[in-house]
């Protein structure tokens, strides 16, 4: 599945928060998409969700059989799972309950949700299932471990996940990264990630899109991934 | 830093804090309707007092006007004491932000307390008993009493703004605490309303009618009261910064239901599920439900035993109020809990029809508790079946359509667990309120006026039958307008979280 950006803009005020005359993410590809504070990366992921209104402009996600426009269906979100901040947590229901509830939700039976979860075992690391925690009372990575399992446990087509590695310990991290790239090589789904880590987006992703206030300034290639130098030279992580 | 200099600033940040609220800097209009609000509160109070007074004068046998009113000053206290819940933050709250800066946090306490002391809160009343006070007394009594009248009502507010302060800080350790104000507030209602004669009447009276004369010993043994309530709130604010800071609470789950006899409805089942757990595991939810359970319950107590409420239109308001409160109290804000998980749903295609429908049953079952709170009423044939039965098709079919209107426009998120105080409701949602308590019983006077006694609730029956019977209709119609207006509400639910 395809997703098409053209003349998308977004102001925040004076502010331009998201401006992209036209973009495209192939099906099937891992974008990463890096930028520093304020660069609008979290607004445009928004905006692909539909959680805010473009000023001009479309996103609109397509294969040979659908071309549709997001703002307005709500078909995509049968094939689309994100997890962008914690307001897409209920975070009253134990993550067992919460897993359960976005798997009946979307159709899927408990054989299917224990498979599921029975993948992320290593991920979880005992901390998850079967604590007697509701989500508000785990640490902010166990959390963000939750949101990204219940995004994906739609199995979409589209996964978008703002700054996935945040919270998480180093093994968390590695881990997090071979599951989206197993994911991928598995489905021939469509992802999205951004981060402010740099060596992890480079690891993962053949394709990143630099973004500067609002504006996607370097489209990278990074199928051989000598992308690090060009993101360290412009990010001037290096001496 | 002198202690004068760092009390300014600390009154400063306390004055940015509301002017800076992130409502009020999104939108002018808020701004002009908390004032409009304020000032129509004050107007409605001053009306009382100007029509009180007025109304009283000579028409209870030569006692004298504020004699009456002060016979009936718990309630005013009753009132006071949970609003207070709405607006007035702890000092223990207060101080937070500033536990990790080398400031006493002794120093914090007196300062916030003191502040809540003189707060002008305290005065608000005074837009009824200045009026009330200048035309029952000033006139009759002379000056010196009237001040001294005010002077007392207003050690009274004092007082019971520390006695808020205390119930409220013990709140944060554990929610039975709530039945401490319950159980007192109920003795004295008690002790009002149950005796044929109000038993509280002559030491209400003489209590405020010795403050009107300055008689030395009752004001000193006010101070006396009043101080001893402020050294007990400075003892357990202090001991409870930390509580407000690092709660701990929940921590453990003990026992969680899995609803499983809810699977069968496939997603509207989940739904379900996630409407009881919202209302069973969140602490300002519980407490709204509680507080509603416990006024059905006093006015159904009042009516059993006292005779306030037997003429029609009283019988009208009882039985449309146990209907009505829980829906009224919980749906007025419907969606606004939501505001918190709100990115989450919208991302779950159709979720929010869905919740809508979860919500509708859910809270149409919970009308299985008035009748069983009536049964003794109606045993003793203070109320009829059909009156029962008219006001609950009434409330299902008519009153939760109307409610369910503000999911549409409501865009204010709501605290689910984390503080007690804050955000109520906004005038829409109040205007609303009172529009849905009087409205009913207009309707009800009227077609019982005309149709008669039974075939009056047939009418409401009928009524109600009809919402009832098209409720997918019309909430999937509300589903598509909340969709129409998605931007607009998703951006006030963002804008209006954690703050």
């Amino acid at each position: 599945m395809d997703i098409i950006i053209q003349n998308l803009r977004k102001n925040f005020g004076e502010k331009v928060a998201v401006n992209i005359d036209s973009f495209r993410i192939h099906g099937g590809e891992i974008l990463g998409l890096v930028g520093n504070n304020g660069a609008g990366k979290s607004t445009l992921f928004r905006l692909m969700l539909d959680l805010i209104k473009a000023d001009e402009g479309t996103v609109r996600m397509a294969d040979a059989s659908t071309d549709i426009n997001v703002a307005e269906t709500e078909e995509w979100k049968d094939w689309t799972g994100a997890f962008v901040d914690e307001s897409f947590l209920i975070d009253y229901l134990t993550p067992d309950e919460y897993f359960q509830f976005i798997a009946r939700i979307s159709g899927k039976t408990p054989e299917e949700l224990q498979q599921f979860l029975d993948k992320f075992q290593h991920f979880m690391a005992d901390e998850i299932l079967g604590q007697k925690k509701f989500i508000r009372n785990l640490s902010a990575g166990n959390k963000q471990k939750v949101g990204i399992m219940a995004a994906m446990l739609l199995q979409p087509q589209i996964l978008i996940l703002d700054e996935p590695f945040n919270f998480l310990d180093p093994s968390s991290q590695s881990a997090i990264k071979h599951l989206l790239r197993k994911y991928n090589e598995e489905t021939g789904a469509t992802i999205l990630v951004s981060s402010h880590n740099l060596q992890h987006t480079v690891d993962i992703c053949p394709r990143i899109a630099l973004l500067e206030h609002g504006v996607i300034i370097r489209d990278i290639d990074n199928s051989d991934g000598q992308a690090q130098r060009e993101l360290e030279d412009y990010f001037q992580v290096t001496d | 830093m002198n202690k004068y200099q760092l009390y300014k600033l600390l009154r400063k940040n306390e004055n940015l804090k509301d002017r800076r609220h992130p409502m009020f800097e999104k939108n002018r209009f808020m701004k002009f309707l908390l004032i409009f609000y304020w000032l129509y509160n004050a107007a409605i109070l001053l009306f009382i007092g100007v029509v009180m007074a007025v109304g009283m004068k000579g028409a209870y046998n030569g006692v004298a006007a504020y004699h009456v009113l002060d016979g009936w000053f718990p309630i005013v206290l009753m009132i006071d004491f949970w609003v207070r819940f709405i607006l007035q933050e702890t000092p223990a709250n207060q101080a937070k932000p500033y536990t990790l800066l080398p400031i006493r946090r002794s120093f914090l306490m007196h300062v916030y307390l003191t502040r809540s002391g003189f707060s002008l809160g305290n005065l608000y009343w005074g837009f009824m008993l200045v009026p009330f006070g200048l035309i029952a007394i000033a006139v009759n009594f002379g000056w010196i009493t009237y001040i001294g009248w005010l002077f007392g009502w207003w050690l009274l507010c004092i007082a019971n703004g520390f006695c808020y302060l205390f119930v409220r800080t013990l709140l944060t350790k554990h929610l039975a605490w709530l039945l401490l104000p319950v159980a007192i507030q109920g003795a004295v209602i008690g002790f009002m309303f149950v005796p044929e004669h109000n038993w509280l009447d002559m030491p209400c009276t003489i209590l405020l009618n010795a403050f009107a004369n300055w008689k030395a010993l009752y004001l000193l043994a006010a101070f006396a009261v009043i101080g001893v309530l402020y050294y007990a709130n400075f003892r357990l604010q202090n001991a409870m910064v930390y509580n407000e800071i690092s709660k701990k609470e929940d921590v453990e789950v003990k026992r969680t239901a899995k609803m499983s006899f809810l699977d069968r409805y496939g997603r509207l089942g989940e739904y379900l599920k996630l409407e009881v757990r919202m209302k069973t595991r969140n602490k300002t939810v519980k407490i709204q439900f509680a507080t509603g359970i416990g006024l059905m319950l006093m006015f159904c107590l009042m009516m059993y035993f006292g005779n306030a409420y037997n003429s029609g239109v009283g019988k009208s308001f009882v039985c449309l109020y146990n209907y009505a409160v829980l829906g009224t109290m919980t749906l007025i804000s419907i969606m606004c809990h939501e505001g918190n998980y709100i990115d989450g749903l919208m991302s779950r295609r159709e979720s929010i029809y869905q919740l809508l429908r979860a919500k509708y049953y859910f809270n149409s079952f919970l009308l299985i508790i008035p009748p069983i709170f009536f049964t003794p009423l109606m045993a003793v044939g203070k109320l009829s079946v059909w009156m029962n039965l008219g006001y609950l098709f009434f409330t299902v079919g008519v009153l939760y359509p109307l409610l369910f209107q503000m999911a549409v426009y409501n865009k204010d998120t709501l605290p689910l667990n984390q503080k007690i105080t804050g955000k109520q409701g906004n005038t829409t949602q109040q205007v609303v309120s009172i529009a849905i308590l009087l409205l009913p019983i207009a309707i009800e006077r009227l077609s019982v006026l005309i149709l008669g006694d039974i075939w009056g609730y047939v009418f409401l029956i009928f009524l109600g039958s009809i919402g009832i019977a098209t409720h997918k209709i019309w909430l999937k119609n509300i589903y598509r307008r909340f969709m129409a207006r998605r931007y607009a509400n998703m951006e006030g639910f963002r804008a209006s979280r954690n703050s």
